[in-house]
């Protein structure tokens, strides 16, 4: 197969094109084509996920943009500059991997590139073209930066070493994988640095007090990176994140409230939760409308009516929703709320506790032992009679249960705690789906109104369907959680999280 | 991959511009192809200013794939590659003769270009002869340049009878007129007359055209030098419809 030279270098910085042809044309005949301007304008989401997966997107035109990818494939799509959501782009394969790539972020101009770009052929006494080269200026921040490649061309390789002998002046250094990526790496771009916080390093005899704090902090630290984007409702996963790093705050602290000073529970808890309420309703929305597609296709068409009534209504209450937490999350009164969260846990450690001092590792073992036989004795009281609130509350309890072992997995046996994570994982997904009946139930109740006819039928049609569905989920709760709870797994925690040293059971 | 031969055991019907021209648009059009220039003469190699580069190497031609890819050479296009004639190959024949297996041994060889390209386009040289058949075996379509004139008539009947009396099937043929001179009322008989009893010709007619006999001046296809001009856009026609026809082949 093919595998002729292509490389490119950088050109020192007092050369001009000019010098290059002079090199050049001592052996060769060239031919430059007209140069070529363009601006690229590069998108990504907050995650910089096309970044961190190998792919680039750029607008080229008003209506175009291209999806670079990894082994250096385009493909080109129809849209404009202010699409942010994969859905917003034309049918296509990039669309189809945006889907993929990106799920519910919105695409933002994260940096851009000018690139005047002047392809050269260089020509042996045959007047056969014998190597093929391009000159690329880079114009970043009124530096521009100038970069030579050549290219062999098949059955004329001996040309390419002269080509690049009489270049060799000119030159600066060698490039290797000279591209846009490249180009991009080479501007520092804030938007593309990883955002993904990571937990502080922890040791197993590390006190509980300190870890805890030091996790803490990063999770406040994280939450607080969303803000922004709820404010400017760039996407609704940032609110969604918020929640999420809000959420496992308040799981760690309450998890082990034991380690730390009972004055610092009494500030932090009311602070949190009133700072979780206040999105509640926001997310519901969020939710609801992101389901749209899936309600529409559940009813028969002559109910489109009253569901396009009631979207105009959640999207009208969203719209006056997301103001209301937007100026929350600006007000004076969250910012006061998220400093004292933040002052009480950066303090140092009061060790106002037995716990507080006893290693972190033989804690969270214990911990979670303690709270699987809780939950075993709770799932033995449920059966088919069972209220929705019982299984509700064994749902919240699975979350925590994962929680403390995600928090902790570094200082956890690696596979065996994977295993019973991913157990954990799947009956998470049997109990998340009945409790989302639950809440769309109860959700879309709260939306009739006699007054509006056509929207309270199709609301009752949709109630009574996803009752339906509820009914049949419920069956699965009961068998996930007997096939959960087994002799096995008791044993498996037992082992597993008595043992008193760490380390990967063979 | 499909793999299209230019053949005519008539000469200067056109077969060499047809591959040329042919190789140039199915390369524009994005196939990766290879143009292989077997006719000694080396027509189609001087076009695109290729010259082989090693003294000898009709004997290597048959033996294998890696033979043949060192042979290579990039046009001066995109997508484009060519195999460049060598005066040594007109022993081919020699070499061909005695063993009837021997037949398959370019159908085999080419195969080996299966991944790289798309197309291959053979310039064959005129004659019928071992390297012909061999061209039959191994080519998905034989394209047949046809003047509209009696010999021409002749010749291209007597192509039909050899496939029939060879057992190749007639339906590889896929003939067109060349070089036609629309005010000539031969032309125009001769090719009323052919379209009403061989059913297969092609649609697309390329005209006789000084543009066309200026691509050994200009050493190049004629879109390079002669873009929106009649015979471009007869190539242009002629690739679209090959195109189609070969993958109606699939």
């Amino acid at each position: 197969m093919n595998s002729l030279p292509v490389n490119t270098w950088e050109l020192n910085e007092a050369i001009k094109n000019t010098d290059i042809l002079t090199a050049i044309s001592s052996e060769f005949d060239t031919d430059a084509n007209p140069a070529t301007a363009s601006t690229l304008q590069f998108y990504d989401d907050f995650d910089a996920h096309l970044w961190h997966a190998g792919y680039l997107l750029y607008q080229v035109d008003k209506q175009k943009f291209q999806l670079l990818d990894h082994s250096g494939c385009i493909d080109e799509v129809k849209a404009t500059s202010d699409v942010r959501f994969w859905w917003e782009f034309s049918e296509s394969p990039v669309k189809n991997k945006l889907q993929k790539l990106i799920g519910l972020r919105a695409v933002l101009p994260i940096a851009s590139l000018n690139l005047l770009e002047t392809d050269f052929s260089l020509r042996n006494d045959n007047q056969k073209i014998v190597v093929k080269g391009r000159l690329t200026q880079s114009a970043v921040g009124g530096k521009i930066t100038c970069y030579f490649t050549l290219q062999a061309l098949r059955g004329y390789a001996k040309y390419y070493t002269s080509a690049v002998r009489l270049l060799r002046p000119c030159i600066k250094a060698k490039v290797n994988d000279f591209g846009l990526r490249f180009l991009l790496m080479g501007q520092a771009i804030h938007a593309l640095e990883p955002k993904q916080y990571s937990l502080p390093p922890l040791t197993e005899d590390m006190q509980t007090e300190p870890a805890v704090r030091a996790m803490a902090v990063a999770m406040l630290d994280q939450a607080r990176l969303h803000v922004g984007g709820v404010i400017a409702d760039t996407d609704t996963e940032f609110l969604h994140q918020f929640r999420v790093n809000i959420r496992k705050l308040r799981s760690l602290i309450s998890l082990l409230k034991k380690a730390l000073p009972a004055t610092m529970i009494d500030a932090l808890r009311p602070r949190l939760s009133s700072i979780a309420s206040k999105t509640n309703k926001l997310r519901d929305l969020d939710v609801f409308l992101l389901a749209q597609d899936n309600y529409r296709a559940m009813l028969p068409e002559n109910f489109g009516s009253g569901l396009t009534e009631l979207y105009s209504l959640i999207k009208k209450q969203r719209k006056q929703e997301k103001n209301k937490v937007a100026g929350y999350l600006s007000s004076d009164n969250y910012r006061a709320d998220l400093a004292i969260c933040t002052a009480e846990l950066s303090q140092h450690s009061a060790y106002q506790t037995p716990m507080a001092s006893t290693p972190v590792l033989q804690v969270v073992k214990k911990l979670l032992l303690k709270r699987y036989h809780k939950m075993l004795a709770m799932s033995a009281a449920i059966d088919s009679q069972s209220a929705d609130e019982k299984i509700h509350e064994l749902r919240i309890e699975f979350k925590k249960l994962r929680y403390l072992i995600e928090f902790f997995a570094d200082l956890l046996p690696k596979r065996r705690t994977g295993k019973i994570a991913g157990k954990i994982k799947k009956i998470q997904t049997i109990l998340g789906n009945y409790n989302d009946y639950c809440i769309q139930i109860e959700f879309l109740s709260s939306y009739v109104d006699d007054t509006r006819i056509e929207m309270s039928k199709a609301l009752s049609g949709l109630v009574a369907i996803l009752h339906q569905k509820k009914l049949e989920e419920r069956p699965k709760v009961e068998n996930a959680l007997a096939d959960f709870f087994t002799e096995n797994m008791t044993i498996e925690f037992d082992l597993v999280f008595e043992a008193a040293k760490t380390g990967d059971s063979k | 991959m499909k793999v299209i031969a230019c053949y005519s055991m008539k000469g200067g019907v056109g077969k060499t511009a047809t591959s040329v021209n042919l190789a140039y648009w199915a390369a524009k059009s994005g196939a990766k192809t290879l143009l292989i220039d077997l006719d000694p003469q080396g027509a189609s190699s001087f076009y695109f200013r290729v010259q082989p580069s090693s003294k000898k190497w009709a004997k290597r031609f048959f033996k294998a794939y890696e033979n043949l890819v060192k042979h290579i050479k990039a046009s001066d296009f995109e997508n484009l590659d060519i195999i460049p004639a060598h005066l040594s190959f007109r022993n081919f024949d020699t070499l061909l003769a005695g063993f009837n297996k021997r037949k398959n041994r370019l159908k085999r060889v080419l195969k080996g270009f299966n991944k790289e390209y798309d197309l291959v386009v053979l310039d064959c040289p005129p004659s019928i002869s071992h390297l012909s058949e061999s061209i039959f075996i191994a080519s998905d379509m034989v394209l047949v340049p046809v003047i509209p004139t009696t010999l021409s008539e002749r010749t291209f009947e007597q192509l039909m009878a050899f496939f029939k009396d060879n057992d190749y099937p007639q339906d590889k043929i896929i003939p067109f007129f060349s070089m036609v001179q629309a005010q000539k009322s031969l032309h125009k008989a001769t090719m009323e007359a052919m379209s009403a009893r061989y059913k297969i010709f092609l649609n697309t007619v390329i005209p006789y055209s000084s543009d066309i006999e200026k691509m050994g001046v200009h050493k190049a296809p004629v879109d390079t030098f002669a873009k929106s001009r009649q015979a471009s856009y007869a190539y242009h026609e002629l690739w679209e419809e090959v195109s189609e026809t070969a993958k109606k082949l699939a």
